[in-house]
């Protein structure tokens, strides 16, 4: 016998939600799994950080489980998401090995080791960008995530800035030890700033549409916005986990974890990326500036 | 596969990589934590000076009791007439020597040999402020001065002379001021170039060239730390602390390890297998939990 419409549509509702909302899920924590154990089981028997300093493996990781997303159609709903995490991996070793490409390209003429780090800040952004350009292209319009990078507006400039001040006034509130913003250094500020200033904002700005323009983009349109923000937040805590040598950067997890909600409520709000951008350049170059590096690394 | 199943799928994979997170984050961690410094003794005790050479430790305590220690710090015993520690302000570079006056000028003695060349104001150098009393000079570096003025700031002079701000520290936070430059030492002997800076909060910071970049040096260390002293002879630089004495054995920066031998290979080989792996099951889990078909309200 026929169900009544009315008991079908009940149905109909609850497989679509589950449909919707779960390969986002499952994509976010299984890539995540898979991509953590690429990191961090090499240190059970070896010294990752010495042979491979740029993560490529992650990289490769990256790509191997993004590339199928392209072919499989069943992975069609996981492209966007995937492609997210693989414009974080692969950028950042971009990033960590350009100044050694570059040398090895060019040797002496390859400039200071800071205009050896803008030009991989550059390489980053843009290639970032040509991600973000395939996402556009090659995911469906119903999961095609919204990178909000067409408007600032006053609203959004003042959010930046505001949100700047903020930023500053809680680091400055937090304990410096937690943070190792101990000094300034005005010596190396003065001959590093020309070029690791723009660098630290042209990788903020690289930062920002992977998590809050790809990531979050991508899983709103699949998750309620709280559970987007979370999840975006979380996979951008993770991504600072044990990437320098010593994993020195594993106590800045939950600060970033906190961060990054900050950052994904603030785009959500202004429905632009540039806030976001904004702040995220100024804490970069803050944490550039004002926090003197360990030992360890931070 | 049904929604409960899915759910508990995902939340055994979501415990997983939380606990594989926390136990990796922990392993490196502990790793980074090895000990840059060792204590030597006096634990509990505060100690506001040190002098070392060779075997023989002399401190200050906070209480104004000057121990001295003849077997390299095993133990102590207060010193006769219980005399002040030597007085800091001047340091010997080569034949070059500065010194700070009781004005808080830097004087400059080109050549100790000759009694005629100096000591004269060191052109640019800062006024540091009366009572101004820090100074250090690594020995690998001829003509390198690290100084401290009254109001925390550390200068540090170039090789061509040239004085600069070095090291402005900051606030420990917004109801914490900001900690004191309570010494400075660097190695007498060109065995490192290394330039040491102990705060009253945030332990010692490095200067590896010259005093332009810093790093944090301090695990294991207390936050105070009132003293230092480098003893060339041994090889090493006590601190004085609010936790007693302590002692860092000259060593290389932790850097990765270089590998240029077959283990690179084979190192190569097992990460690329596990990121092989990782991936293969990654996507495999994928596909697992990956609808059937994609959610269309029309099929």
């Amino acid at each position: 016998m026929q169900r009544p419409v009315s008991e079908r549509a009940t149905v109909w509702v609850q497989r679509f939600r589950a449909a919707r909302w779960w390969p986002s899920a499952a994509t976010l924590v299984v890539a995540e799994l898979g991509l953590g154990a690429a990191l961090l089981v090499p240190i059970t028997f070896s010294d990752p950080n010495g042979v491979d300093p740029y993560v490529a493996r992650l990289s490769i990781a990256s790509v191997l489980i993004a590339l199928p997303s392209l072919f499989v159609r069943r992975l069609a709903p996981a492209r966007a998401i995937l492609l997210a995490l693989a414009a974080v991996a692969t950028t950042y070793t971009l990033l960590s090995a350009g100044p050694q490409i570059l040398f090895d390209l060019f040797g002496a003429r390859s400039g200071s080791f800071d205009e050896q780090v803008f030009w991989a800040s550059v390489a980053q952004a843009v290639g970032t960008l040509l991600i973000a350009l395939a996402a556009w292209r090659t995911v469906a319009p119903e999961w095609r995530p919204s990178v909000r990078l067409g408007r600032l507006g006053l609203g959004g400039l003042a959010a930046g800035v505001i949100g700047t001040a903020l930023l500053i006034g809680v680091a400055l509130a937090l304990p410096a030890g937690l943070l190792g913003r101990v000094a300034l250094q005005p010596v190396a500020v003065g001959r590093d700033f020309p070029y690791l200033g723009p660098a630290n904002a042209l990788q903020a700005f690289a930062q920002e549409v992977q998590f809050r323009g790809l990531l979050l983009g991508a899983l709103e349109r699949t998750m309620s916005p709280r559970w987007a923000n979370v999840s975006q937040a979380a996979v951008f805590a993770l991504a600072h986990l044990a990437i320098s040598y010593g994993g020195p950067e594993a106590p800045f997890v939950p600060i970033t974890f906190l961060v990054g909600l900050a950052f994904g409520w603030l785009v959500r709000r202004t429905n632009s990326l540039w806030p976001a951008v904004i702040v995220h350049a100024a804490a970069d170059i803050a944490l550039q500036f004002g926090v003197v590096q360990g030992l360890y690394g931070f | 596969m049904g929604s409960e199943h899915r759910r508990s799928t995902i939340g055994a994979v979501a415990a997983t990589c939380v606990a594989l997170t926390v136990l990796a984050a922990g392993a490196i961690t502990a790793r980074a934590a090895t000990p840059w410094w060792t204590p030597v003794g006096l634990r509990g005790m505060s100690i506001t000076g040190v002098s070392a050479i060779g075997d023989t430790i002399t401190v200050r305590t906070a209480g104004g009791t000057t121990l001295e220690s003849t077997d390299a710090g095993k133990t102590f015993a207060p010193v006769p007439g219980n005399p002040a520690l030597p007085p800091t302000g001047t340091v010997i570079s080569g034949q070059q020597s500065w010194h700070i006056d009781s004005s808080g000028r830097i004087l400059h003695a080109t050549n100790l040999a000759d009694r005629n060349a100096g000591p004269l104001p060191d052109p640019g150098a800062p006024r540091l402020g009366p009572g101004a009393d820090l100074i250090a000079a690594p020995a690998a570096f001829s003509g390198v001065v690290v100084a401290v003025g009254t109001d925390g700031t550390v200068w540090r002079r170039g090789q061509d002379g040239d004085w600069k701000q070095a090291l402005l520290l900051l606030p420990r936070s917004l109801v914490q001021g900001v900690p004191r430059v309570t010494s400075v030492t660097a190695f007498t002997q060109p065995l490192s170039g290394a330039i040491y800076v102990g705060t009253d909060g945030y332990a010692v910071l490095i200067s590896t060239d010259g005093g332009d970049d810093w790093i944090r040096a301090g695990p294991g260390l207390p936050d105070a730390v009132y003293a230092l002293s480098a003893d060339s002879g041994r090889r090493a630089v006590y601190a004085g602390t609010s936790d007693g004495l302590w002692m860092h054995a000259l060593q290389a920066l932790p850097q990765p390890q270089s590998y240029q031998d077959a283990a690179l290979v084979w190192r190569w080989i097992g990460i690329g297998a596990v990121t092989i792996v990782a991936a293969a099951l990654t996507l495999f889990a994928m596909l697992q939990l990956m609808p059937r078909r994609v959610s269309d309200p029309t099929s």
